[in-house]
C-alpha cells in the first residue's frame, strides 16, 4: 500500500463502559453494557494525542474510525472536538461477539476501504477486551510494520522520504526503532496526555449535535456491505475464540490486623511486631 | 456489539453454551475431530542475551500441557550468539530447542521475527496444537501478528492454563459443532468486572496464548536431560526491513529490579508529588534488597519512571514484603502484588480497598508514617519488634491463581 499524497492519519478509539460509574454495574460485578454509563477507552486519548500531534507538527489529515453500535458515534463527537477532522463508525449487528481476530478484520476493511494512508495511531489496549491485540493484528492484516508501547516519536524527513523514529518501551529499557510509512503506532499510557478541548472544537460539535446533516458531513456510518467485508470473517462466526465459564474473583479480606488510632509510633511499632520483618533489615 | 473477549453479563448476545463441558477428560469419548496432536511450542524470549524469567515460566505450563496431551515440547529462540540459552531451554522442561541465529536477530524487531517464526511453524508436518509466549511488551508485540498471520485464536494474559474437553451443542454455527477433547483452557483475568473468564478456541489451530510474567512456575532444572537443539534456517525478506531497531537502552539505574527484590517500597497517588518517591527511597534504603515501586497513577502522575510500575501494565511481584503507601489497591494494582508473602498497607482511608487484602493496615498519613517507620528501622533499640522473636504468619496462599 503506498502512502497518501497528502498525510493521511487514521486513529482507532472505542467507546468502553464506564467502570468507575455505579450505573450498570450489577450487584456481582458484571456489567450490564445496555445500562452501563459508556466513555471513550483511556488509552485512546494517547492514541488522539499522538495523531493530533503529526498534525500539528508536520502536518495532515486525521480521520478516527471507531467499531461499535450506534451511540459510538459519541466518541467520534468527543475526537472532533479535540481536533480531528473526520470519523467513521463501522455498525452492524452481525459484529457482536467478535473476538480480536474478527474485530481486527472489520477494522482492517474499513481502513482499506477509505484507501491510503500513512499512519495509524491505536490505544495500547481498551479496558474491556483489554488485549493490546488488535493493534498488531490489523498491522499484519495490512501487511504494514507497527511498533507497540510507543511512548515518544518523531517523523524524519528528506526530500525522498519520511521516516518515522519511535521510542518503545521494553522490560530491559527502551528502544528506539525507525519504521517507513505507512505504520501502525499503539501508543503507551506514559506519552503526554490529550490536551484539552479547544472552545471552537466544542462548539463546532455542539452545532454538529443539532444539525444531522452538517454531522453527515464530518461522520460516516457505514456497515459491513460498506466496506466489503465478509460476514462469515465477523461476530461470533468469524471469532475462533469464546469465552467459556466465567468465575467471579472473590474479595479475599477479613485478615488484615488494622492499627487505627493510636499514635503512630505505637502503630508502627505493633505492625513491625507482627510482620515478620527482623531479617530484611539492613544492619 | 459487545466483543465477547469480555465476559458478558447478558449471555443473549453469545448464543453458545457451555453447559456440556465436563471436568476431567474420562468420560469423554473419541470424537472425529480428534486429530493426533502436533507439539507445544513455547516462544522464548531473550533480551540483549538475557533469558526472560517468563519463558522459564512458560516451560513449566507448557511441560504440564504436552505431558497432558502425550506430545513433544518445543521451543523457539532467536537472536545472536545465543551460547548456552538453548540448553537452558532443555533444562528447563523443553524436549527440543529450535534455535535462529543470525546477526539481524540480535535485537527484537517485529517483523523478522515474525517471519522466521512463521516460515518454521509452517514447516512441520503437523501445526503445532499449542503455540505459548510471554505477556510482555515483546510477546505482546508478536503473538498478535503471528496469530493473525495463521488467521487463529490469542488468548491474551492468561494467569492459568489446562487442557479439557470441549462440546459445541449451540448455537448457529454447525461448522463449529462437536466434541473437542483436547481444547486448550486458557483462564484471564477480566478486570473491570472482577471475573476471570476461560476462553476456548479449540476451532483453529494452533491455539494460542500469552502468559502473564510472575504467575506460572518454572520446573527445577534437569541439565541431563537430552540436549535435542536444532537449527533452523534464516530466510529474511526485503520487507522484513521495513523496521529497524536504532538503539537499544537497557536501563542501568541500580535497583529497579522489581522482580528480584525482597522488599519494596511501593507508593501512589496518596504520596501527591515526586518528593514523596524520596521518602519511600529512604524507607527502602533501611532494608537490604529493597526497590521503590509505584502504581500507575503515580506513573502516569510523572513522578517516577514507567518501569517501577507494579500490575497488570507493569511488573508482577512477589517480594517478601511489600509496603504500599498510599495507594487504593485497585484490582490491577493487586494482580501484580497480591503474592507478596507479607504486605503492609499505609492508607488514611480506612474503607480502601488494599485494607481487604493486605495483612497488616495502618490508617494515617503516610508523611506521619514513613518518617517513624525510617526512625524504627534506623534505631533499632527504638522498636522492641526488631529484636522480639519472630512471629510465625502462614504465607499468604491467596495468589491469583486462587483468588
Ligand atoms: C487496563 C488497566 C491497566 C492498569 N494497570 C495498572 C497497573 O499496572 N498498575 C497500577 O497500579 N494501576 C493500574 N491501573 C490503574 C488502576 O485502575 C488505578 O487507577 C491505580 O492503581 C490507582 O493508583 P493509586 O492507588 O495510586 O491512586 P488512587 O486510587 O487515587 O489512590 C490513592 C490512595 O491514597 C490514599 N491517600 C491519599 N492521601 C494520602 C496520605 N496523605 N496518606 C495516606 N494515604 C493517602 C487515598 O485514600 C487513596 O486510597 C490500570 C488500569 C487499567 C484500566
Ligand atoms: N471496536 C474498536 N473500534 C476501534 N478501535 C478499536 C476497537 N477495539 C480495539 N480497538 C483499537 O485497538 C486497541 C487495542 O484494543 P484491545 O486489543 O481491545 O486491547 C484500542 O486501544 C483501539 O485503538
Amino acid at each position: 500500500m503506498p502512502p497518501s499524497p497528502t498525510r493521511e492519519i487514521l486513529v482507532l478509539i472505542k467507546q468502553v463502559p464506564d467502570q468507575n460509574a455505579k450505573a450498570g454495574v450489577n450487584p456481582d460485578g458484571t456489567i450490564d453494557r445496555a445500562r452501563a454509563k459508556r466513555m471513550l477507552n483511556p488509552f485512546d486519548r494517547y492514541a488522539l494525542q499522538a495523531a493530533l500531534h503529526i498534525k500539528k507538527t508536520y502536518g495532515g489529515r486525521v480521520t478516527a474510525i471507531t467499531m461499535g453500535p450506534p451511540p459510538a458515534e459519541e466518541i467520534l463527537l468527543e475526537a472532533i472536538a479535540h481536533g480531528v477532522d473526520a470519523g467513521v463508525l463501522l455498525s452492524d449487528r452481525r459484529l457482536a461477539a467478535s473476538d480480536t481476530l474478527a474485530t481486527s478484520y472489520a477494522l482492517t476493511r474499513v481502513i482499506e476501504h477509505l484507501g491510503a494512508f500513512d499512519f495509524i495511531f491505536c490505544g495500547l489496549q481498551t479496558t474491556d477486551g483489554d488485549t493490546a491485540q488488535v493493534g498488531p493484528e490489523i498491522a499484519e492484516r495490512l501487511n504494514i510494520p507497527h511498533v507497540s508501547y510507543c511512548e515518544d516519536f518523531r517523523l524524519e524527513q528528506t526530500e525522498a522520504e519520511t521516516a518515522l523514529v519511535a521510542k518503545r518501551i521494553i522490560e530491559a529499557g527502551y528502544q528506539w526503532i525507525k519504521m517507513k510509512p505507512p505504520a501502525l503506532i499503539t501508543v503507551a499510557n506514559s506519552y503526554p496526555a490529550l490536551e484539552y478541548q479547544s472552545i471552537r472544537g466544542a462548539r463546532q460539535v455542539q452545532q454538529l449535535q443539532r444539525d444531522a446533516a452538517a454531522k453527515a458531513n464530518y461522520i460516516r456510518v457505514v456497515n459491513l456491505d460498506d466496506v466489503q467485508a465478509d460476514p462469515q470473517q465477523c461476530g461470533l462466526i468469524g471469532s475462533p475464540t469464546i469465552v467459556g465459564r466465567t468465575w467471579k474473583i472473590a474479595e479475599m479480606g477479613g485478615s488484615c490486623q488494622m492499627q487505627q488510632g493510636a499514635p503512630v509510633e505505637q502503630m508502627v511499632q505493633h505492625v513491625f511486631q507482627q510482620a515478620n520483618i527482623r531479617e530484611l533489615v539492613r544492619a | 456489539m459487545s466483543e465477547q473477549k469480555q465476559p458478558s453479563s447478558s449471555s443473549s448476545e453469545a448464543s453458545w453454551s457451555e453447559e456440556a463441558e465436563t471436568t476431567g477428560s474420562a468420560s469423554v469419548e473419541v470424537d472425529i475431530k480428534a486429530i493426533p496432536h502436533g507439539h507445544v511450542l513455547v516462544l522464548a524470549e531473550q533480551i540483549l542475551g538475557d533469558l526472560q524469567p517468563v519463558t522459564l515460566e512458560l516451560l513449566g505450563i507448557g511441560r504440564e500441557l504436552a505431558d497432558k496431551l502425550g506430545t513433544t515440547l518445543s521451543a523457539m529462540v532467536l537472536g545472536h550468539e545465543l551460547g548456552e540459552m538453548p540448553k537452558t531451554l532443555i533444562a528447563y522442561g523443553a524436549d527440543v530447542v529450535y534455535v535462529a541465529d543470525h546477526p539481524d536477530l540480535k535485537y527484537y524487531a517485529n517483523l523478522p521475527y515474525k517471519r522466521v517464526i512463521c516460515d518454521w511453524m509452517q514447516r512441520f508436518e503437523m501445526p503445532p496444537h499449542i503455540v505459548l509466549a510471554g505477556s510482555t511488551t515483546t510477546g505482546r508485540d508478536l503473538a498478535p501478528r503471528v496469530a493473525a498471520y495463521f488467521l487463529t485464536g490469542l488468548t491474551a494474559d492468561t494467569i492459568e492454563m489446562d487442557i479439557g474437553p470441549y462440546e459445541h451443542s449451540t448455537g448457529n454455527d454447525p461448522s463449529k459443532m462437536g466434541l473437542f477433547p483436547d481444547c486448550l483452557y486458557a483462564v484471564r483475568p477480566s478486570f473491570g468486572e472482577s471475573l476471570k473468564a476461560r476462553i476456548l478456541g479449540p476451532w483453529k489451530n494452533p491455539q494460542m496464548a500469552t502468559a502473564r510474567p510472575g504467575v506460572m512456575t518454572p520446573l527445577t532444572p534437569d541439565w541431563n536431560r537430552p540436549m535435542n537443539i536444532e537449527h533452523i534456517p534464516v530466510h529474511l525478506q526485503p520487507e522484513d526491513y521495513r523496521v529497524q531497531v536504532l538503539e537499544v537502552f537497557r536501563e542501568v539505574e541500580k535497583g529497579v529490579s522489581l522482580t528480584d527484590a525482597e522488599v519494596i517500597v511501593a507508593g501512589g497517588y496518596g504520596l501527591g508529588n515526586a518528593e514523596g518517591f524520596g521518602l519511600l527511597q529512604n524507607l527502602a534504603d533501611c532494608f537490604q534488597n529493597a526497590v521503590v515501586g509505584a502504581s500507575r497513577k503515580a506513573v502516569d502522575s510523572g513522578w517516577i519512571p514507567y518501569k517501577h510500575q507494579v500490575g497488570q501494565t507493569g511488573k508482577t511481584v512477589r517480594p517478601k514484603l511489600y509496603i504500599a503507601c498510599g495507594i487504593s489497591g485497585a484490582i490491577q494494582h493487586r494482580v501484580g502484588m497480591s503474592k507478596s508473602d507479607t504486605i503492609i498497607a499505609i492508607n488514611k482511608d480506612p474503607d480502601a480497598p488494599i485494607f481487604k487484602f493486605a495483612h497488616h493496615g495502618i490508617v494515617g498519613d503516610v508523611y506521619q508514617v514513613l518518617p517513624e517507620m525510617i526512625r524504627q528501622l534506623k534505631d533499632r533499640n527504638a522498636s522492641a519488634a526488631l529484636n522480639a522473636a519472630p512471629s510465625v504468619r502462614s504465607s499468604s496462599e491467596e495468589g491469583m491463581a486462587h483468588v
